[in-house]
């Protein structure tokens, strides 16, 4: 797992959205590093499915935080 | 387990940086999707890094993945990569039962060496033929 770095956008927790999904919340579970197309950022994701989880990764661009609560 | 546990690591970035590419290839409406069914039962995110859950992971790029054959270098590879994840099991389960024919009986430096050298050797081999094959599906270098 890639080491969490404090200037990074998201941090590990952290309550996302995938953008032009039809998923809902979902949650950062590991910064997988520069591993997009030209170095973008890729994060692994948790969202919420019925029985169990499931765990897509994406690039950083496309994801939108969501506040607590919301 | 240090070992193995870098060369799982290297196989899923490399299976990772792939995915992205392919992915980064199609409509930006089905970007998610591609990218859920490149992450769905991934065996190199929960398993070690054999050749089966090798093979099962990267022939989802729509290659056949013969590791054995591929390469005349490769049978002593896939000899010592399984030396190498029966050694990882035995030490992060403690197994007290004694390797079978063929598997060093203790561990020393040379077969770790050994067994590092191949792993090197498969990763080189991994990066060109996923190099090779992007290159056929995209029409263009990935790297």
């Amino acid at each position: 797992m890639t080491t969490q770095n404090l200037t990074d956008p998201f941090q590990i927790g952290d309550l996302v959205k995938i953008r032009n999904s039809g998923y809902g919340r979902a949650r950062i579970v590991e910064l997988r590093g520069a591993l997009g197309p030209k170095g973008a950022r890729v994060y692994r994701v948790q969202v919420r499915r019925k029985p169990r989880p499931a765990y897509i990764e994406v690039l950083e661009e496309q994801l939108e935080a969501v506040l607590p609560g919301h | 387990m240090l070992l193995s546990g870098h060369f799982q690591g290297f196989c899923r970035d490399l299976y990772s940086e792939c995915s992205q590419i392919c992915a980064a290839a199609v409509p930006a409406g089905l970007l998610t999707t591609v990218q859920a069914q490149f992450a769905s039962e991934l065996k190199l995110n929960i398993s070690n890094p054999t050749v089966e859950n090798i093979r099962k992971d990267f022939e989802r790029f729509g290659l056949l993945l013969d590791l054995a054959s591929a390469d005349p270098a490769n049978p002593i590879r896939v000899t010592h990569l399984g030396h190498l994840n029966f050694w990882r099991n035995a030490v992060a389960h403690q197994k007290a039962t004694p390797p079978p024919a063929g598997v060093p009986p203790v561990l020393v430096l040379a077969d770790i060496q050994a067994w590092r050298a191949s792993c090197t050797g498969f990763a080189t081999f991994l990066d060109d033929i996923m190099h090779h094959e992007l290159l056929r599906i995209l029409g263009a270098a990935p790297w």
